[in-house]
């Protein structure tokens, strides 16, 4: 299992700084969500660990090889589809893995059990051209597993797929870490399938990192109760003034606490009672925003 | 190296683009075989002022004539690596063969290759009109075919090389594409500016096989007065620059 170690990374644009001293990890044989807001610096890190950008200071490794020296080896262990599926349209599926295999200077003998994976069989003989972006993908997929990589780096694979395909799409990504033990880092705008599907999760912002950890520490990280009473306004202002941030969401009472018993307390000194007193299920989108702002 | 050439057969085999071109190359070399070599013999009123070219001369005329389709290289490699550019399989291939300059010599010797045999073929082509349809008697010794088609596969390496080093500086099909035709033609018609025949690049491919004397259509190649050695010279400074540059552009830029 190939653990991907980022270190002190900083890449500038002319005057856009993409990466600011970019420190992070993604664990080896784990399905990793990598998030950001666009400009974040996701797809400049991939393309960094992957050698098509040189960064201005820092460095990185996947396993115990070095992208400064070791790339060649590098790019044979890691499978990727950055930016666009990067696939020929006017030739067929089945020519464009001919080509992949060619390229990485493998055989063809395993095109035809990656085309079943990624259920593209009955389709690998026709043009490019005429897939649907979700069989693209697929196709995309299976180029980027010819090498059978240690480590694949995706981003945004699930962009543009129909429900129907994102299921297919992550169930495979899913058996690849589950049966496999690859180490697979996605980056996705889609909030939601990152929550059901990693393990870990990296989040960056302005180029730098926010949170690393497991996903549920990450979830269980704020805390919030939602209270309800009869009488939310009075409550809201003893909450208030006992120091406790309170917003109110329609007629109930969203208190950031790290335990409900301060809560239930301050109100029952003021003679309000709450009928519930719940913590909060906090989606990845509302931590996301948190991490990400400002 | 030999897996990428293998990758870059496959591309080009399987683009019917390739076979497009061959096929308009075809049309314009038989075109220009038949007004050189067929129209003065067969109509001689109305091709007043046109005077046949007899052999052996006629097959170096023919065979500059078809060295002088620069367009074919140049569009042929700004199309293939073109393509791989604006559909990320350029930035993609690199994630699977992370040593650029294998990449950028694949793409040069088997666009070169597959230009050259066109090209050879054009030739050849020209040469059977010229054998049925010439004044005059007599062919080429073995060793002036020999420098024939060795020089227009160096032609031809020089010109793909720029065509690749274009594509890789302007990042897109289209482009790349239009400053390829715009940079044969241009070439092409300053190569007939006596000043800077000496240093063009079309001027001094056709000068590697000779100047031949007398009649229109040899006046009308831009190199007629050039010492083949000194062709040889510029031809080759030329390679070297589309090699540098082409590398400068694909290898050494970020894609």
């Amino acid at each position: 299992m190939m653990d991907v170690v980022v270190d002190g990374l900083r890449k500038r644009y002319g005057a856009t700084v993409a990466l600011d001293g970019l420190s992070l990890e993604f664990p080896g044989g784990r399905l990793s969500g990598f998030l950001g807001p666009n400009g974040a610096g996701k797809t400049t890190t991939f393309r960094i660990l992957l050698g098509l950008s040189r960064p201005d200071a820092g460095t990185a490794r996947i396993g115990d090889m070095s992208i400064d020296h070791d790339l060649a080896r590098i790019v044979k262990r890691v499978g990727a589809i950055v930016d666009e599926p990067g696939l020929l349209r006017p030739l067929t599926g089945r020519q464009n893995l001919v080509v992949a295999a060619h390229t990485l200077g493998f055989g063809h003998e395993r095109i035809e059990a990656l085309a079943e994976f990624v259920e593209l069989s009955d389709d690998l003989d026709r043009p490019v051209s005429g897939y649907s972006k979700g069989m693209r993908q697929r196709l995309a997929l299976a180029a980027a597993l010819l090498g059978n990589p240690d480590v694949l780096l995706l981003d945004e694979p699930l962009d543009g797929l129909d429900p129907a395909g994102q299921h297919s799409f992550k169930e495979r990504l899913r058996r690849l870490v589950d049966d496999e033990r690859k180490t697979v880092v996605i980056s996705s705008h889609n909030l939601s399938d990152v929550q059901a599907l990693a393990d870990h999760v990296v989040v960056i912002a302005q180029g730098t990192l926010r949170y690393q950890g497991p996903l549920p520490d990450l979830l269980g990280g704020a805390r919030e109760m939602r209270v309800t009473v009869d009488r939310p306004t009075e409550a809201f202002e003893v909450l208030r003034a006992a120091g406790l941030e309170t917003r109110l969401d329609d007629s109930v009472l969203c208190v950031n606490a790290e335990d409900g018993s301060v809560v239930s307390r301050t109100l029952a000194e003021a003679g309000i009672y709450p009928s519930a007193l719940v913590p909060a299920n906090q989606s990845l989108e509302q931590v996301f925003l948190e991490l990400t702002s400002g | 190296m030999t897996h990428l050439i293998r990758a870059e057969l496959v591309k080009l085999l399987r683009r019917k683009a390739y076979f497009l071109m061959v096929a308009i190359l075809a049309v314009l070399v038989a075109m220009t075989a038949f007004f050189t070599v067929v129209f003065p013999r067969v109509a001689p009123e109305a091709a007043e002022g046109l005077t046949p070219i007899p052999k052996p001369d006629a097959y170096i005329l023919g065979a500059q004539q078809v060295i002088s389709q620069t367009w074919f290289p140049l569009i042929l490699a700004a199309m293939m690596l073109g393509s791989e550019m604006a559909s990320s399989f350029w930035a993609t291939s690199l994630t699977r063969e992370a040593r650029r300059l294998r990449h950028v010599g694949a793409r040069l010797l088997v666009l070169s290759g597959a230009s050259w045999l066109a090209i050879a073929a054009a030739i050849a082509g020209f040469a059977a009109v010229v054998a049925v349809g010439a004044i005059g008697e007599g062919g080429l010794p073995a060793s002036d075919w020999l420098k024939i088609f060795g020089s227009s596969l160096v032609v031809q390496i020089a010109w793909v090389s720029l065509g690749l080093a274009l594509v890789g500086l302007l990042r897109a099909v289209g482009p790349a594409i239009g400053a390829a035709l715009a940079f044969s033609f241009g070439e092409s018609l300053l190569g007939l500016w006596r000043p800077y025949a000496n240093v063009s690049l079309t001027a001094n491919s056709t000068a590697l096989l000779g100047t031949i004397e007398g009649g229109l259509f040899s006046q009308m190649l831009p190199s007629s007065g050039i010492p083949p050695e000194r062709a040889v010279i510029v031809v080759a400074l030329w390679t070297l620059f589309g090699v540098a540059l082409a590398w400068w552009a694909l290898a050494y830029r970020e894609p």
